[in-house]
C-alpha cells in the first residue's frame, strides 16, 4: 500500500474500544469493534486499496490486535509523512508484521512487530430476515452539524422516517426540553431517500454520538434500518486517487418500556 | 407572541443570548406592544443584564398573536442552557439559519424557538418555562455625572494583558486618564500575585466625560463578557457610572433596532472588611428591584459618611504603598507602553521587611504583615492618626 495514512484515520474513527477484530478476507480487510453488544463498527478497507494483496483463501485470517499499538505504528514517522506500507501476517499465534518506508527520505525502513490475540466470535447482528424498510443516502459533513448541534445531555435519539412530508424528523429529549429536527426529502443533504411506510426507531444518542468521528472523515451516509429496528450506517471515505475505503456502524434500538 | 427574526439578526440573539449566559443561569423574557426584553440576574445578584429588542428588529412581529385580552404583555422564565442549546455557535449561526421564529403562547406551557436552516431542514426547539414572573432592575444611567464611550477594541485590548485568574478590575476615573489595574484581596499574599495596570489617555475614547473623579471596582467575569458581546457586534461601548457603591452601566446599543444595558455592581476596593460591607449594601440595592424603592434607606447615609471616608483613606494609601515608582512611567506613556506588572516590586520589598524583624517561625509572617501595615499608616499618612474611624474599624474587626 502507498500510504497508511488514510487507515490510520480510519482506524482512529472506530478506535471506542481497546482492540479489533482484524479479519483478512478476499475481497479486502475488515476491522471490527464492539462496544456492549450495541454498537459495532467496521473499517472495511476493499483490497484494491493495496498495490498488492495476497490472502489463502483456504483458512480464515482472524486476530484481536490493539487498534492503539496498531496505529501508533502507521503512525511512527509522524502525521505529516506519507509512507508506504507493507503487511505481513504467517499464522494463529505469529505476530503481524508492519513494514514501513517514509516517501520522502531513502534508506530508513521501520519494521514493527505487533503481538496478536486469538480473535473473539464477532457477533452477527445482521438478520437476514429483517426487511429494509427505509434507506437513506446523506451528505456526511451536514449530517455531521447536525449531530454536533444536538445537546449531548440528551439520552434518547427518536429518529421519524415517513413517505410524507417532513420525511426525515429527528427528536431528542433532554432535561426538560424537547427538540426537532425536520428535514424534507428535497433537501440538498439528501441524496435519496425510500421508505414505503412511516417508522419511529428510538436509539441512544450516546451511540449515535459514535460515529461522528468517522463521519468527519467521511464523504457520503448511507442509513438503512431494517424492520427489526437496526440500524445500518455505512460511511464511505473517498481517497485522493479515487479508491474507497469504508466503515460501518451496526447501531441496536432501544426497546419501548 | 409570535415573531420572526431574520438571518442577520439571528446572529445578535444568539450573540445575546451567550453574553448573557455569562451573566445569569436564568432567562426572563418579556414582551411588550413594541419591544422584546430579554434579562438575566446572576446568583449573587451582583451583576444584571437587559436586552431590547425594537419591533423593527424583526421581519415579523405580533406580540397579541393569541389575541388574549390580557394587555400586559407575556412573560416567562426558562433556563438559560435551553436558550444556549437553542443557539448554539453562534459564530456559525448566520450561515445557517435562514429565520428564526419565536412562538410564546399563554395557555401552553411551552416556548417555541424555530430555526430554519439551510437545507430545507427546519430545527424546532420546545423549552419548558419555568416560572412567568417577570423582574427588573432599578438603577440610573441618566443623571450620572461620568460617562465614557468607547470604541469596542480598546477595553478588551486592554484586558487582554490580565491574568485569567483576576476575578475582579479597579477602574480609578479621572478626567486626565482612565486606570485599570486587576483587584487584589488584601487577604492574597502579595509576592504571589502579578499586578497588572494600564494607563489609559482620553483620547483613545470616543467621548470622555468624568465628573467627579472616582475608583471603582467591579466583577471581571461580567465585563469580559459584555466586552465579548460588544465586539463580536463591532459596536462601541458606553459606560455611565457614579461612584463607588452604585452600580456601573454598560451599554451596547445600534441605535435603531436594540439597546443592551449591563449593569454591574460595584466594590470598594482595598481593606477586606470594607468590601464585604459594601457588598452588603449592593446586595441590599438589588433586592431592592422586587420591593420597589424601599431598601437601604437607613443603611446608606451611614455608609456613605463612614465608610467612604475610610475608603479615601485606605486608597490614598494602596496607592502610596504600591506605586512609588509606578506612576512616573504610567503617566509619561502612551497605552501601548504602560502596562506594569511589578510582582517583583511588592516581593522586594517584603524580602526587605523580613531581615529586618528576623521572624521566629514562618508562622508569624502575617503578623509581620501587619505590623508592617500599621508602621506605614502612622508613618505616612498623617490623618488617620486623627480619624477616630481606624480605631472604629479595627473595632468591627
Amino acid at each position: 500500500m502507498d500510504s497508511g495514512k488514510t487507515l490510520c484515520s480510519l482506524l482512529k474513527a472506530i478506535q471506542f474500544q481497546e482492540s479489533a477484530v482484524f479479519c483478512a478476507l478476499p475481497e479486502g480487510l475488515k476491522l471490527t469493534v464492539e462496544e456492549g453488544k450495541c454498537v459495532q463498527a467496521s473499517a472495511y478497507v476493499p483490497s484494491d486499496n493495496f498495490t498488492e494483496y495476497h490472502v489463502r483463501d483456504d483458512v480464515d485470517v482472524m486476530f484481536k490486535i490493539s487498534i492503539a499499538v496498531l496505529s501508533e505504528c502507521l503512525n511512527i514517522f509522524g502525521s505529516g509523512e506519507e509512507s508506504s506500507l507493507k503487511m505481513y501476517y504467517r499464522g494463529e499465534g505469529s505476530p503481524l508484521l508492519l513494514v514501513l518506508q517514509p516517501q520522502s527520505m531513502y534508506n530508513v525502513m521501520t519494521d514493527c512487530e505487533i503481538s496478536t490475540q486469538t480473535a473473539d466470535s464477532v457477533l452477527e447482528l445482521r438478520d437476514e430476515d429483517a426487511e429494509e424498510v427505509a434507506k437513506l443516502v446523506l451528505k456526511a459533513p451536514a449530517f455531521l452539524g447536525l449531530l454536533a448541534d444536538i445537546e449531548r445531555s440528551c439520552e434518547v435519539f427518536e429518529l421519524n422516517l415517513s413517505p410524507e412530508h417532513p420525511n426525515v424528523s429527528i427528536v431528542t429529549y433532554g432535561m426538560q426540553d424537547r427538540s426537532c429536527i425536520d428535514m424534507p426529502k428535497s433537501s440538498d443533504m439528501v441524496q435519496s431517500f425510500s421508505c414505503e411506510s412511516p417508522v419511529t426507531l428510538r436509539y441512544q444518542l450516546h451511540h449515535i454520538r459514535s460515529i461522528m468521528k468517522a463521519l468527519a472523515i467521511s464523504t457520503k451516509v448511507v442509513l438503512r434500518c431494517s424492520s427489526n429496528g437496526l440500524m445500518l450506517l455505512q460511511l464511505k471515505l473517498e481517497k485522493e486517487d479515487q479508491r474507497q475505503m469504508f466503515s460501518e456502524f451496526y447501531i441496536v434500538p432501544l426497546l419501548d418500556d | 407572541m409570535k415573531c420572526h427574526v431574520p438571518g442577520a439578526n439571528v446572529k445578535v440573539l444568539a450573540r445575546t443570548v451567550h453574553a448573557l449566559a455569562r451573566f445569569g443561569d436564568e432567562l426572563y423574557l418579556e414582551s411588550l406592544p413594541d419591544c422584546i426584553l430579554l434579562r438575566t440576574l446572576n446568583a449573587a445578584e451582583s451583576a444584571y443584564a437587559m436586552v431590547k429588542f425594537n419591533k423593527n428588529f424583526f421581519s415579523y412581529f405580533n406580540y397579541n398573536f393569541y389575541s388574549t385580552e390580557d394587555n400586559e404583555g407575556l412573560k416567562c422564565k426558562i433556563s438559560m442552557k435551553s436558550a444556549l442549546n437553542t443557539f448554539k455557535s453562534p459564530a456559525h449561526i448566520e450561515k445557517q439559519v435562514e429565520n428564526l421564529e419565536i412562538k410564546l403562547d399563554p395557555e401552553s406551557c411551552k416556548l417555541i424557538f424555530q430555526l430554519k436552516c439551510r437545507h430545507g431542514i427546519v430545527k424546532t426547539h420546545f423549552v419548558s418555562i419555568l416560572d412567568c414572573k417577570a423582574m427588573q432592575a432599578v438603577y440610573t444611567k441618566d443623571s450620572v455625572p461620568n460617562r465614557i464611550s468607547s470604541p469596542q477594541r480598546i477595553l478588551s485590548d486592554a484586558l487582554s494583558n490580565f491574568q485569567s485568574s483576576d476575578d475582579q478590575v479597579t477602574l480609578e476615573a479621572t478626567s486626565h486618564s482612565l486606570i485599570l489595574r486587576n483587584y487584589i484581596d488584601c487577604s492574597i499574599d502579595l509576592t504571589k500575585v502579578i499586578r497588572t495596570q494600564i494607563s489609559l489617555k482620553p483620547a483613545e475614547f470616543d467621548s470622555y466625560l468624568i465628573g467627579a473623579d472616582t475608583t471603582i471596582t467591579f466583577s471581571l467575569k461580567e465585563f469580559r463578557a459584555l466586552l465579548t458581546f460588544s465586539e463580536a457586534l463591532n459596536l462601541p461601548l458606553q459606560l455611565h457610572f457614579e461612584t463607588t457603591g452604585r452600580p456601573a452601566v454598560f451599554i451596547v446599543h445600534n441605535g435603531t433596532t436594540f439597546e443592551a444595558h449591563f449593569v454591574l455592581a460595584t466594590t470598594k476596593p482595598d481593606n477586606a472588611s470594607q468590601t464585604t460591607a459594601t457588598q452588603n449594601t449592593n446586595v441590599e440595592r438589588n433586592k431592592r428591584k422586587d420591593t420597589s424603592t424601599l431598601g437601604s434607606a437607613k443603611k446608606k447615609p451611614h455608609l456613605e459618611t463612614d465608610i467612604s471616608k475610610c475608603l479615601d483613606e485606605d486608597s490614598h494609601l494602596f496607592n502610596f504603598v504600591d506605586m512609588p515608582g509606578e506612576n512616573e512611567i504610567n503617566l509619561s506613556n502612551k497605552l501601548s507602553g504602560s502596562i506594569i506588572k511589578d510582582n517583583v516590586n511588592g516581593k522586594d520589598r517584603i524580602d526587605l521587611m523580613d531581615c529586618d524583624n528576623i521572624p521566629a517561625s514562618p508562622a508569624a509572617r502575617t503578623m509581620i504583615k501587619s505590623v508592617f501595615k500599621r508602621c506605614f499608616e502612622s508613618t505616612f499618612d498623617p490623618r488617620s492618626i486623627q480619624g477616630a474611624v481606624l480605631a472604629e474599624n479595627s473595632d468591627s474587626d
